[in-house]
């Protein structure tokens, strides 16, 4: 026993000379003091700390538009991203949301060695942006998020991740704009639920505009939710509810 | 098979040589093509390599510095050879007979110059242009056989149809109304070699190596290494304000046979270009995994797996192209280029793409996605109007190709529209290839797309809708051909 915990102890005084290199080289673009990357201000409240944990993973079961606005504030902070296994990501929406393509890898097509690929990505990139074309094995998760604790980076997945320290999810959404037969998409008000493990287990949801008018994120006004959206109705209790339509 | 060399001294050698290849006019330069091997397509490349090897083999029996301009053809200077074997067309002649006794066709052209003599090897089984008359030869051939088809046909718009009628113009003329190009050009009419060669060589070593333990036996890992190290040469080379014309290729074997080879590129080299060339060569030498069910002289003996590949570079000229763009252009820091080979390394050179903003009036037009480390170019300019182009929010999936879709009005009849853009009924249901049917909310549309009709093969006319469906999910549809198709969506 004595001889085991000496071991640990020598072990673990090994390591934290490497992990304290490993955060000085690694502490370019988009780190504050809590070690998270940030994240545009309407997602705020709803993640852990204010932004993206370094080394976390972030689950975001219907990839989308929500996927890419988790990742933005921190690529046009300087980030590099990664998106793998998403051929069909929207990047004009990326950008309207403040992606900097200058900073962005696509491997839209990972073959059959994904876990290879998503692991070399993530030793190259801050933010792995990833949609696993399969179920994901217990051994995979665990060796992948050995590789981004090392990394210290962030792990954003585009569907399933049993164990990720937080999940969004979209629990109802209503464009505004279209009506029948005449004008356009506008903006779309959306509710988005974050819930997760530890500091993110408490479930919190807010109302966004996901995407408000000018492509970008934004807090909805109560006030301003479309009526009758799927799912869970507005507090009904504002006289003043109107259709933000056009047109 | 000659006397194995170092890269050095190999790169010594030719490159002394080539000075005298590429000087002005005075230095005889035969051509070698065999028209079927540079020709073969992608399934027969690594077949054209290995018998394209065992020409090189033979060729260099008469000429030990053989220079590879590209696949299929090969250069070497001619005045040692000829002394020796008594005339330009006596060992044009005898490497005809050996080479057709392999079984491979093939032309010789002799000329002063590279240029000329790459065009007298197209004319005829040997064509000897005689010492002095290769401003005459060239001067007869049409502009065309300049490969730039945009200066060619400038050129010929502007009444000068052949390379004697562009030499006849004064060269300060042509530099200042086509730049470099066009004084290249008229170098090439002039008789003169495309490029200047640098007088002296660099003093210093500039070739790369990695050795291989445990010897590496297929191809993949060291085509990989080779792209490393080229960056490393080329990033060498660039610090000094140089590139090179030419690479040499060296590698050793576990057994201590040395292979080299020079491979020619007129434009600049990339690190790609340079991993293509070390790909086609180990193909030739048979270094791939499926080696030993090759049958080739180059393959019969036991050689064991590369220990050294060496990176030569040769013929180093001044810098004088490419700038990088002053700004808007993020630097590729060291760990995600790492990052970036290593996924190329297992997926292939195009897995890997950057994105660029781009024009065009369709969601999927206006991202140009560039293979990473290739230059990154919008493939529709962004400051072009773009009428037609969908307002609003871009959407966040854009799928690559439009997935099959029907939508139905409330008899359940398809929705068609008509040639004046008159929609047949009220769309009502929207089923995307197997999901379930889902209700349409709202619509907009249809919105006219004809674009392109002068072009057959890119022309598309489209009418577009914009849906909402019941789950709240909005879609980016189209008519085409009477069939419906889901472009992107917005959720």
């Amino acid at each position: 026993m004595e001889v085991a915990l000496a071991e640990v102890r020598r072990l673990r005084a090994a390591r934290l000379p490497r992990v304290a290199e490993s955060a000085l080289d690694g502490d370019g673009p988009g780190l504050d003091e809590t070690g998270a990357f940030p994240v545009v201000p309407a997602l705020r409240e709803l993640l852990p700390r204010d932004g993206l944990v370094r080394g976390s993973v972030v689950a975001v079961p219907d990839s989308g538009l929500l996927c890419l606005a988790v990742v933005a504030a921190a690529s046009s902070d300087g980030a590099w991203c990664a998106i793998a296994g998403i051929a069909e990501a929207g990047l004009m929406a990326g950008a309207g949301l403040g992606l900097d393509l200058d900073r962005t890898l696509l491997v839209p097509d990972m073959g059959t060695n994904w876990p290879q690929v998503v692991a070399s990505l993530l030793d190259g990139c801050e933010l792995v942006l990833v949609r696993p074309p399969s179920r994901t094995p217990v051994q995979v998760r665990r060796r992948l998020e050995a590789t981004l604790r090392r990394a210290r980076g962030v792990l954003v997945v585009a569907g399933d991740w049993p164990g990720a320290q937080v999940r969004l999810r979209v629990a109802a959404r209503g464009w505004t704009g279209l009506g029948d037969g005449c004008g356009r998409l506008r903006a779309c008000c959306a509710e988005v639920v974050a819930d997760g493990r530890g500091e993110a287990a408490l479930a919190k949801a807010r109302w966004l505009w996901l995407p408000a008018e000018d492509g970008t994120i934004a807090v909805a006004d109560p006030a301003d939710i479309p009526f009758g959206l799927p799912g869970e109705e507005p507090d009904t209790g504002h006289g003043g509810l109107r259709v933000v339509s056009g047109g | 098979m000659t006397e194995p060399m170092t890269g050095r001294l190999a790169g010594r050698m030719t490159g002394r040589m080539s000075e005298r290849v590429t000087g002005p006019g005075t230095s005889r330069v035969m051509v070698l093509c065999c028209p079927e091997l540079s020709a073969a397509d992608d399934g027969g490349k690594r077949e054209a390599a290995r018998v394209f090897e065992r020409v090189i083999q033979m060729v260099t029996e008469f000429c030990p510095a053989v220079e590879i301009v590209e696949p299929g053809v090969c250069a070497f200077a001619a005045r040692g050879p000829a002394r020796y074997f008594g005339g330009e067309e006596v060992v044009a002649g005898k490497i005809t007979a050996v080479v057709t006794a392999l079984g491979v066709e093939c032309r010789i052209g002799v000329a002063d110059g590279m240029f000329a003599a790459g065009l007298a090897a197209r004319e005829d089984a040997i064509t000897v242009v005689p010492p002095g008359g290769t401003v005459e030869f060239l001067g007869r051939r049409p502009v065309s056989v300049l490969t730039d088809p945009e200066l060619t046909r400038l050129l010929t718009r502007l009444g000068i149809r052949t390379l004697a009628d562009l030499a006849a113009l004064p060269v300060k003329d042509v530099a200042s109304r086509f730049g470099a190009t066009g004084t290249a050009a008229h170098r090439l009419a002039s008789g003169f070699d495309p490029r200047p060669v640098a007088a002296t060589p660099p003093a210093e070593d500039l070739s790369v190596a990695q050795e291989f333990d445990p010897p590496e036996d297929s191809a993949e890992p060291l085509v990989f290494a080779a792209k490393a190290l080229a960056e490393q040469m080329l990033t060498g080379l660039a610090a000094k304000g140089l590139t090179c014309v030419r690479v040499q290729v060296c590698a050793r074997w576990q057994d201590g046979s040395e292979h080299s080879r020079l491979w020619r590129h007129d434009g600049l080299l990339t690190a790609v270009q340079v991993a293509d060339r070390v790909r086609w060569q180990l193909d030739g030498w048979g270094a791939g995994r499926d080696a030993p069910h090759q049958a080739g002289p180059g393959t019969q003996r036991e050689t064991g797996g590369v220990v050294l590949l060496r990176l030569v570079p040769d013929q180093v000229v001044r810098a004088t192209g490419q700038q990088l763009a002053l700004w808007g252009e993020a630097a590729v820091t060291d760990r995600v280029a790492r990052a970036a080979m290593r996924v190329q390394a297992l997926l292939g050179h195009d897995a890997v793409l950057r994105p660029s903003l781009s024009g065009g009036r369709n969601a999927s037009e206006q991202v140009t996605h560039t293979p990473f480390w290739d230059k990154r170019e919008p493939e529709y300019p962004r400051d072009r109007p773009w009428p037609g182009q969908i307002p609003g929010a871009a959407p966040a999936c854009v799928f690559p190709e439009p997935r099959q879709a029907l939508v139905t009005d409330d008899a359940g009849q398809t929705v068609t529209v008509s040639g004046r853009c008159v929609v047949s009924g009220i769309p009502a249901m929207l089923t995307v290839t197997a999901d379930s049917p889902r209700e349409i909310t709202g619509w907009a549309g249809p919105w006219p797309l004809n674009e392109r009709w002068w072009d057959p093969e890119r022309a598309s006319r489209r009418a577009r809708f914009q849906l909402v469906t019941s789950d709240g999910r909005a879609w980016l549809a189209a008519v085409r051909d009477g069939r419906w198709q889901i472009e992107a969506g917005y959720w």
